[in-house]
């Protein structure tokens, strides 16, 4: 209570308005705590688990041993590893076997760029910027089932309930970059409440005016509340009466901060609502620039919508937006438990254009450099084949990659064993890929507490320096 | 030889002069004075060589063979200073050498250098300063009063008697007051008119919604969630809301404080058979988690302890609390009130499917669950070496009573046998042999294939079996049940196993039966190779396998109409609640005053609201929070008293303003902690909405019943407690306005930021209702003048400035209100 937890954060602190909700201690004032590499995120969450073997991290003796049981070869050590049960907190104890019989990878690789990393068939377009990529082959989380969804927004497993996630805390930490438009959004179709819901874009205990704001590529409907429900001119003598009298009225109440920041929020309120349509319109953009977000075909259009939108946000001064893509009203559709070749090669060719889109639009924007894109999933697949032509839920290895802000190209980091089973090398959990993003913004998370709320090391994760240009 | 003489006398005397700062400090604030911890007095020599509890403290000259020291180095539990780290190793030498050269007291030791924590000794009730008694109306203000003339603060004047009202009722109901009321209280000048509307508002139902959701925050309520469109209960429990409705209800009766607590933790032991009360133990089902039981019982302790008892036990479930006395045994101990709970549902009248309603309730599974504390809180690594039993923090004084199983009543342990549940499995049976009467009736008419003729036939004689099977079962159970036994219960029981067997045989045949015609479907259906047909296959061959099996099984017994759960419950969550519920307890009062003060004045007395230890804040008013403490106490636990005190104080009775931006006030207190003028609050999320609702004349007046879809806000005008609210689906136009957090919500943020104002400005919502509070308006007022007069007094409570209303009358009716229900005093408690 009080007037407590301005989300106008940095401008009310600017015009003296906010103030310290418990004494001695000052929420963030919207400053790096160090010189940033990146100004604002992309983060692509694919959402159900993205086969790490038919993605970033070809495995040659997977198709050796293709159709052998793990123990019949010199690899069988990978089943009795320690890493098994290290890694493993199970929601329900014994869903998820482990598949005895191996399965070959699905997809060809390719080297790629000069550097020459090996990228899926499956990937032509991804392919084409990886020099501009940093792959982090070596990711594990704990949660086998897909609550790992959320897990890898909060760093926590989702038994632990819900925690601020990764955007929430960019939002806590920094000011605004424009004024007119929410600084944390979420586009795409949000996680089922199978595996987070709101939770995996929530603020948590920061607060809800830290909660990601659902943006949709609707120009009619972008945000919620946005559309004036009367015409524009009756809007603006509605706004500029109100105005006058909240002018009147406050000159009563002095020593009331909470109503000057009232009277500001209704000027923010009344750009917001016609910046947000404004990004959503596509109209001012060329046809090559369509093009390269494969607009102009039907499977590609709707990814290629929002990683354009995103662009548009980010561009506009948004500085978090987090991008689902795969949701289908439960798990999310990459999670390939049948099927795998069908269902990967359809989602892939879903996303490759357009997320390479983004990336190439960016680089020739000039704004790679400042702008940290993040592709991510919740956990790899299975090694091992599950039922005649899928790969079950995998967390002990798997795939990201982060490319701009400040990030290396052309640079594979971390490994798995020669299966794809474990990560073995420079290994990470997921609050390692939000301790980067933090460093690269140039915030230090251990600045960023909050008082009665106890944060683990594994809360804060270590930045992966070595992709850090 | 002579240095070296001067250098170990030097050495001797700083020792001694280090442990003697480090017992005075360390020690001495619990063991000392007139009941020191453990009866140890360490501040004398006598003290510690006499010892307390646990024999002598110091053993002279052998620091290894004294507890003192031993405690200190966390050579010998408990670990010493309690909650606090371990001393540094050079203070341990210097303690260690002391106690070998003597334990000499070379000055005197001074008790209680470290006080003992406030929180942790039971409030006594101070007496009211005299002070300021012109202003004074009660003995709230007595001691705001005091501390303001300390303060050098003058208080401000009354509000305005509209603004005065239109805060009573927003804080006593949730809407501001109609134009009618607002006017006749305006138009009162007895002299207790404001006391009348008091006693009016205390007594409205929608009190009870108000200070409901209020507790609602505090003691975390959250409606199920999981996989909704599985239906698969993940958190929390079905029927919550039977929870909210007793609170609401509980709050309108003005049920003791005390005896609220005590339902919820334990209504299943105190009052086994009444399923109103029954629902107040939604407190522990809302803590389930499905597939975690060590989550499920932390959230049980956790907050229980923060909820009721402002304590963050949570710490000690790894290790000694660091800042409180809270070891880590104590913390599973507490734990183990809750060891034996679990959640069921039981049936209500009138429903006998479980999953469309019920009452979700607790009860005892097994009343001797061991609890064992974790390894560094690892769930993996419990100490299997001893089991904790229930026991109460120590620190926190009080006397725990005896814990006393008991065995519950037939009723209780058996709920299907309850005279209701039995009728209406009567009248369900009655009702499945008519339907399927009808249903073998239609089907004859219109000549269906002979397949669904003999299903529908057997399925007829199969529901016609079962009705006498129930009532044969019904006659042996109350034979069996009733006191003293009825001896014609061997021959009901024989006659209940064949009734039962008989109806069984023509079940299992309509089982096969459609088993196999299901078998057969899937079969020729089944494509070569689709795995998905292939399971079909298999299931409808299962099926048919387990119907055949069941033809030829015979029955033991007859079997019981429902689940028998066990006929014992452990007693012990009843004395954790009557010692939580205890006016020993230093904390339970104090807590729930802050909490109601915090809601009434916008600022609690003591700022960290769920923490009253060691790390939390001090009170700003520490005798007035123990006076109210002790107050709720006396009153027998009674809120509305507490209200009716908090609300008729002068304090509350002030203006929100100085009005002037260089008043005295502004400038020594301007975080008005200590009152000299009232703080002004936003509305809550909730009440945003009622009270658009209300000014229109739109809100409906229903009470309770189960939660309404969260997306239906805009069009379904009940108030905003009963819609649906968990951690994954919460309405977007609450949310906007910091709705509480499902999780874990002590206290309301107040943020302001732009979402707010285009939710106002273009929901649905505002725009609908103010048209029609603009056409209501505008068939009662036809002058600009009269409308804009009647919109302010309607929406905002008072009546325009003469500024106001020359900018108001040439709005048209519509913008106008619309404006309003925008306007910064609208969603403000002035």
């Amino acid at each position: 209570m009080g007037f407590t937890g301005l989300a106008l954060g940095a401008m009310l602190h600017r015009d003296g308005v906010a103030r310290a909700a418990t004494a001695g201690w000052t929420p963030p004032d919207g400053k790096p705590h160090f010189a940033p590499k990146a100004k604002r995120v992309i983060w692509l969450f694919m959402i159900g688990g993205t086969s790490h073997m038919e993605s970033f991290d070809p495995k040659p003796e997977l198709n050796k041993y293709a159709g052998k049981k793990f123990v019949d070869t010199p690899h069988a050590g990978v089943l009795s590893n320690p890493l098994v049960k290290q890694n493993l907190r199970e929601v329900i104890k014994g869903l998820h076997k482990t598949h005895q019989f191996i399965y070959p990878m699905q997809t060809g690789f390719s080297k790629r760029g000069k550097s020459g990393i090996e990228v899926s068939d499956w990937f032509p377009h991804v392919g084409e910027c990886i020099d501009d990529i940093s792959v982090v082959r070596s990711m594990w989380t704990t949660d086998n089932n897909h609550g790992a969804q959320i897990q890898f927004h909060t760093g926590r497993h989702s038994l632990e309930g819900h925690f601020p996630t990764i955007g929430s805390w960019v939002h806590y930490g920094l000011g605004s970059l424009n004024d007119n438009l929410p600084q944390f959004v979420v586009l795409g179709d949000i996680i089922d409440t199978c595996c987070g819901g709101v939770g995996a874009h929530g603020g948590s205990y920061l607060g809800p005016e830290h909660n990601g704001v659902q943006l949709a590529v609707d120009t009619k409907n972008p945000l919620p509340f946005a559309i004036p429900s009367t015409g524009p001119e009756d809007q603006k003598r509605e706004f500029e009466l109100l105005r006058e009298l909240n002018g009147i009225a406050g000159a009563e109440y002095p020593d009331d901060p909470a109503m000057r920041a009232r009277i500001k929020s209704y000027e923010l309120a009344f750009r917001m609502q016609a910046s947000v349509p404004e990004v959503m319109k596509f109209s001012t953009e060329n046809d090559a620039t369509r093009k390269l977000y494969g607009l102009d075909h039907d499977t590609t259009r709707p990814f290629g919508e929002i990683c354009l939108a995103a662009r548009r946000l980010a561009e506009s001064g948004v500085r978090f937006v987090q991008v689902f893509h795969g949701q289908n009203g439960g798990a999310g559709k990459w999670d390939g438990h049948s099927n795998l070749k069908k269902t990967h090669t359809e989602l892939c060719a879903q996303t490759d254009q357009p997320v390479a889109g983004l990336l190439k639009d960016l680089k020739q924007r000039g704004m790679l450099d400042d702008t940290l894109v993040v592709w991510c999933t919740e956990f790899g697949r299975t090694p091992g084949c599950q039922g005649t032509n899928g790969r079950d839920h995998h967390p002990y290895g798997f795939s990201v990659w982060m490319a701009g802000g400040g990030i290396k190209g052309g640079v594979t980091h971390g490994a798995t064993d020669e299966l794809g089973f474990h990560a073995v090398e420079n290994r990470h959990y997921v609050t390692d890929v939000h301790a980067t993003v933090l460093r690269q913004l140039g915030l230090d998370p251990r600045r960023l507490e909050v008082p009665g709320r106890k944060r683990l090391d594994i809360d804060f994760g270590a930045p992966i320096k070595e992709i850090v240009a | 030889m002579a240095r070296l003489a001067f250098f170990l006398a030097f050495c001797f005397l700083a020792s001694g002069q280090v442990a003697l700062t480090l017992v005075e400090k360390r020690c001495s604030g619990c063991h000392s004075g007139a009941s020191p911890r453990g009866g140890l007095d360490v501040t004398t020599r006598e003290g510690l060589l006499r010892g307390g509890s646990r024999g002598p403290a110091i053993r002279e000259s052998k620091p290894d063979e004294s507890l003192l020291y031993k405690a200190a180095a966390h050579l010998a539990e408990p670990h010493m200073p309690l909650g606090a780290p371990k001393m540094k190793d050079s203070e341990l030498e210097a303690l260690a050498s002391w106690i070998k050269d003597g334990a000499r007291f070379e000055r005197e030791v001074k008790a209680s250098a470290a006080a003992p924590h406030w929180a942790f000794q039971s409030p006594k009730r101070p007496a009211p300063p005299a002070a300021n008694a012109a202003w004074a109306r009660n003995p709230i203000d007595a001691f705001l009063g005091a501390e303001l003339a300390k303060q050098k603060l003058a208080p401000v004047g009354e509000a305005s008697k509209s603004t005065l009202v239109r805060r009573l009722y927003l804080d006593m109901v949730g809407v501001p007051p109609t134009p009618a009321e607002l006017a006749a209280f305006v138009n009162d000048s007895s002299p207790n008119a404001y006391e009348s509307a008091v006693g009016r508002l205390l007594d409205d139902p929608r009190h009870g919604e108000r200070w409901g959701r209020h507790w609602m925050d505090i003691w975390r309520y959250s409606d199920w969630y999981g996989w909704r469109k599985a239906n698969d209960v993940r958190f929390s429990h079905m029927f919550v809301w039977r929870w909210r409705d007793w609170i609401v209800e509980s709050l309108n009766e003005d049920k003791g404080y005390d005896r609220m607590i005590v339902e919820m933790l334990a209504a299943d032991e105190i009052a086994p058979e009444d399923p109103k009360t029954l629902r107040a133990t939604g407190f522990l089902a809302r803590q389930y988690h499905k597939y975690n039981r060590d989550g499920w019982l932390q959230d049980a302790v956790d907050h229980t302890a923060m909820g009721f008892l402002g304590v963050t036990v949570k710490c000690a479930r790894c290790h000694d609390h660091k800042y409180d006395p809270f070891t880590q045994d104590e913390y599973y101990k507490f734990r183990a009130f809750f060891e034996p709970y679990e959640i069921r549902i039981d049936r209500v009248p009138g429903q006998t499917d479980t999953g469309k309603d019920g009452v979700s309730r607790v009860f005892d599974a097994e009343i001797d669950r061991a609890t064992h504390s974790y390894i560094r809180g690892d769930t993996a690594n419990p100490d299997r070496s001893r089991t904790l039993p229930p026991e109460t923090p120590g620190s926190l004084g009080g006397a725990l009573g005896k814990i006393e199983p008991s065995t519950l009543p037939v009723g209780a342990y058996y709920p299907d046998y309850r005279p209701f549940v039995r009728e209406d499995l009567v009248t369900k049976a009655k009702a499945d042999i008519e339907r399927a009467e009808t249903e073998l009736r239609k089907l004859t008419e219109s000549n269906a294939p002979t397949d669904k003729l003999v299903i529908a036939a057997k399925a007829l004689a199969a529901v016609r079996a079962h009705l006498p099977s129930l009532q044969a079962r019904i006659a042996a159970d109350k034979a069996k049940y009733s006191d003293p036994p009825d001896p014609k219960y061997e021959e009901l029981a024989a006659e209940a196993r064949k009734k039962e067997r008989e109806a069984g045989l023509l079940k299992a045949d309509e089982s096969v039966y459609r088993a196999m015609l299901d078998f057969n479907e899937a079969r020729s259906k089944a494509k070569a190779g689709s795995v998905a047909d292939e399971k079909d296959v298999s299931k409808a061959a299962t099926r048919l396998t387990e119907a055949q099996t069941a033809l030829t099984q015979s029955a033991e017994s007859y079997s019981p109409l429902g689940k028998i759960y066990p006929d014992r419950t452990s007693g012990r969550r009843t004395a954790l609640a009557n010692w939580i519920a205890s006016k020993g307890n230093p904390l339970t009062a104090r807590v729930a005053v802050n909490h109601m003060w915090a809601r009434h004045f916008g600022r609690p007395l003591v700022a960290s609201v769920f923490d009253f230890g060691r790390n939390g804040k001090p009170p700003t008013h520490p005798e007035l929070l123990d006076w109210l403490a002790v107050e709720l106490m006396d009153s027998g636990w009674s809120m509305k008293h507490l209200h009716r005190l908090m609300v008729t104080s002068a304090a509350y009775r002030m203006k929100s303003s100085s009005g002037d931006a260089n008043h005295p006030g502004a400038a020594a207190d301007p975080e008005n902690r200590y009152l000299w003028r009232m703080n002004s609050r936003r509305m809550e999320a909730e009440i945003v909405r009622d009270s658009i609702l209300a000014v229109s004349g739109k809100l409906d007046r229903q009470m309770g019943g189960p939660e309404i879809d969260e997306t239906k806000g805009f069009d379904v005008y009940r108030r905003s407690l009963y819609f649906r609210h968990s951690p994954d689906t919460q309405m977007e136009f609450l949310r906007t306005f910091d709705m509480a957090s499902p999780s874990e919500c002590y206290e309301r943020n107040e943020s302001v930021v732009p979402q707010q104002a285009l939710a106002l400005a273009n929901s649905k919502l505002s725009r609908d209702l103010s048209k029609v509070l603009a056409a209501r308006l505008s068939s009662e007022h036809k002058e600009p003048a009269a409308f804009a007069r009647a919109a302010f007094e309607t929406i905002l409570g008072r009546s325009p400035s003469a500024k106001e209303m020359e900018l108001a009358a040439k709005a048209q009716p519509e913008n106008l209100v619309h404006v309003l229900f925008n306007h910064n005093d609208f969603i403000t408690i002035r």
